[in-house]
């Protein structure tokens, strides 16, 4: 079926309640889809996806490497956020292979690879960096139109990823680097840097909690995080200091701390994350938290109530991770093309595929077609 | 000949060749182990032990002559360990060893402050579990040149000074020990961690960490050691320079750019010999890169960190040598990738 712009758009605005993912989908991928950007080499730039076997299913060209996808929540439209400093955020209809929509961020502010839309898929929510001031936002667009609904605070400097803890509450990872995009590797505030995780309201953007490291760790980056059903919120950080230093590397926080609750894990692991956590993500259950480092080679494990940890798949340039619909269960996505099922409480470890000279890019998401 | 037979005998051919292929890199990752990292392991523990024998004797007598033998042994060693410090797999990658042989860049001055408080009481070096619990920055050659170069010490004339120098120089001896110890009983396939579904060898994969290993000290060699000191993208600060209390920093660049040459040519056949075979036109690229750095090194002034150059004379008299590692690094990168080799992907972005 191929729509055009114009009845796509008349459609999701006059039903936004119908879940268009599962009318639309091929016999091939009914069950469950997985999305997520790929490079094929330094110039070739794509977004994805793939099945529960691993077969790519479908892939559109982006023009430039993007970082993590953001999936609509009720109709057929996955987009691929461009890699920070970002300047472009593509939708599509994954099953008409039609180009919806490019948004892009507001004047003089980039994108840092991570978006989300509302529950109930009327609005996109992105985090943004005004670069003359290195003021983080949080900016509201309507979707499909894309006007510009709330620009907020993010509450913090460089706002990376975020989650919604309920439909008013965002949680963001506000990891404390401040850069320019003449020089976006370069890390101006080093010394400064003060990361943060903030629960914002959506309906005023008033800042409901906030949590962060003590000062001596404030070179500890909190870049990307999860929330589970319970509303944990679990966070992974990325440490600007030297390799040697001894710090967490894994937390969880709620709504109402007042302090970040670091996970324990042996120091040979620990020192293996080379000071850098990649994705984080819960369960089915929000009982098992997995991390991935790809500086590491291996995804981490936790469980949450005890807070125990659990033991490592080891899997080089592992990034991508996701949680399927059964508990304990994740699919791992690697920059050496491979996409792995696991279930580490019986440590079962399987591979799926690996698709020749595909790279994974950083993160990995999931639609559940059963819907 | 039928097209099954035909298939039969390609697909024959193709199975030798890999074989073949894979048996390539079994030779060459053991004549790097039995060739280059247990040899030169053996070189740096040796040095290690003559370095701690010369702190005893000096401080059993305390004098010019045995200070100079100590400084000596300890610039012997240093040399000995910029051939290895590339290597960061292995037996050194456990209990922090890596770092604790290397304290650099001390940007706070942690190790003379954690060594003026030991130096207050040396006696507590020698009680149980004391290096299973010391900090990285004070267990080794760090540490042992400060004692030896920096103004606030006098292993001479003050004797807790010089039994803090004794024992970390006794322990850093000790732990190199272990680690050539460790190299000499294990394949270095023995220190991977295997993954699920891998089709590569062991083999592969560690030649592949150790080409990634290489590359990561390219960025080393040319960033921390070079560029950051001399002030290349902004301000210099050249109690930044590795060893530069030691003078050393210049000998220690030399030294890591010729070992890459060794590491390129170690072996029968050598990642050398196999990039010829298989991408000849890389292959010379790489080999006229690495060429270059060495000649380029060599060529800058011996007081090039000691000297009364301003900023920008450092800088004009680097950039030849920066722009060729950055060459070298381009041409490793692309030989490696059209070998097969995964250079990282996720690993490298940094997001």
């Amino acid at each position: 079926m191929q729509l055009s712009r114009r009845a796509f758009l008349a459609s999701s605005l006059a039903a936004l309640s119908i879940p268009t993912w599962a009318s639309s989908m091929p016999i091939e991928a009914q069950g469950e889809l997985f999305f997520s950007a790929f490079s094929k080499s330094k110039t070739e730039h794509f977004i994805g996806a793939f099945g529960s076997h691993g077969k790519l299913l479908w892939s559109m060209p982006l023009p430039d490497r993007a970082h993590a996808p953001v999936v609509h929540p009720t109709h057929s439209v996955v987009g691929a956020v461009a890699r920070r400093p970002g300047f472009y955020m593509d939708f599509f209809n994954p099953f008409t292979g039609q180009a919806i929509q490019r948004i892009e961020p507001l004047a003089e502010h980039h994108f840092y690879g991570h978006a989300v839309f509302s529950q109930d898929g009327t609005r996109l929510i992105t985090q943004e960096n005004h670069f003359p001031t290195g003021a983080g936002k949080v900016v509201v667009r309507a979707w499909p139109e894309g006007q510009v609904l709330n620009e907020y605070s993010s509450g913090g400097i460089g706002p990376h990823e975020s989650v919604l803890l309920t439909p008013d509450t965002l949680v963001i990872a506000n990891g404390g680097l401040r850069t320019h995009p003449d020089n976006d590797r370069e890390i101006m505030n080093l010394d400064s840097m003060s990361p943060n995780v903030t629960f914002l309201s959506l309906s005023d953007g008033s800042v409901i909690n906030q949590a962060q490291h003590e000062p001596s760790l404030h070179q500890l980056s909190i870049r990307h995080l999860d929330v589970n059903a319970q509303g944990v919120v679990a966070l992974g950080f990325q440490y600007q200091g030297e390799l040697w230093d001894k710090v967490p590397l894994v937390a969880l926080a709620s709504v109402d701390s007042d302090a970040l609750e670091y996970l324990d894990m042996p120091e040979h692991v620990r020192a293996r994350f080379k000071q850098y956590c990649g994705s984080v993500c819960f369960d089915k259950s929000g009982k098992t938290l997995a991390i991935s480092t790809p500086r590491g080679g291996f995804v981490a494990y936790w469980d949450v109530p005890t807070r125990a940890f659990l033991g490592v798949d080891n899997c080089r340039d592992v990034c991508g991770l996701v949680a399927t619909n059964k508990k304990d269960q994740f699919v791992l996505t690697s920059g050496t093309g491979k996409q792995l099922i696991s279930t580490p409480r019986t440590q079962n470890i399987s591979q799926l595929n690996q698709l020749a000279d595909i790279h994974w890019d950083n993160h990995l998401r999931r639609i559940d077609i059963n819907i | 000949m039928s097209m099954t037979k035909k298939a039969l005998t390609a697909t024959a051919a193709l199975l030798a060749a890999s074989s073949a292929f894979a048996n390539q890199w079994d030779d060459t990752l053991e004549q790097m182990q039995s060739q280059y990292i247990v040899p030169k392991y053996e070189s740096f523990s040796s040095s290690a032990n003559a370095l701690a024998d010369a702190t005893a004797t000096l401080c059993a007598a305390p004098n010019s002559a045995n200070l100079a033998t100590a400084k000596q042994a300890f610039n012997d060693n240093l040399a000995h360990w910029q051939q290895v410090q590339w290597l960061n797999f292995g037996p050194v990658t456990y209990f922090m060893r890596y770092y604790a042989y290397e304290y650099w860049p001390d940007k706070k001055g942690v190790t003379q402050r954690q060594l003026r408080t030991l130096s207050m009481d040396p006696s507590t070096m020698t009680t149980p579990k004391f290096w299973t619990s010391a900090s990285i920055a004070v267990r080794g050659m760090t540490a042992i040149e400060s004692l030896l170069y920096h103004g606030d010490f006098n292993v001479i004339r003050k004797p807790s000074d010089c039994e803090v120098l004794e024992a970390i120089s006794r322990h850093h001896a000790q732990t190199t020990h272990d680690v050539l110890t460790q190299w000499q009983q294990s394949k270095a396939t023995d220190w991977i961690f295997p993954e699920e579904g891998s089709t590569e060898s062991a083999e592969h994969l560690v030649v592949e960490l150790l080409v990634q290993q290489w590359l990561e000290h390219m960025s080393v060699v040319k960033d921390a050691k070079l560029e950051t000191p001399i002030g290349y993208k902004g301000q210099p600060n050249l109690k930044l320079a590795e060893f530069y209390r030691s003078e050393q920093s210049l000998p220690a660049i030399e030294t890591n750019l010729k070992a890459y040459r060794t590491l390129y040519h170690l072996g029968q056949p050598s990642l050398f010999d196999t990039a010829m075979a298989e991408q000849p036109e890389l292959a010379q690229a790489l080999e006229a890169a690495l060429a270059d750095n060495v000649k380029l090194a060599l060529q800058l002034p011996k007081d090039y960190f000691t000297g009364q150059y301003t900023q920008a004379e450092r800088v004009e008299m680097a950039k030849p040598l920066v722009q060729s590692i950055s060459n070298s690094q381009t041409q490793l990168t692309n030989l490696v990738t059209s070998m097969g080799f995964q250079i990282g992907f996720n690993s490298r972005d940094g997001d």
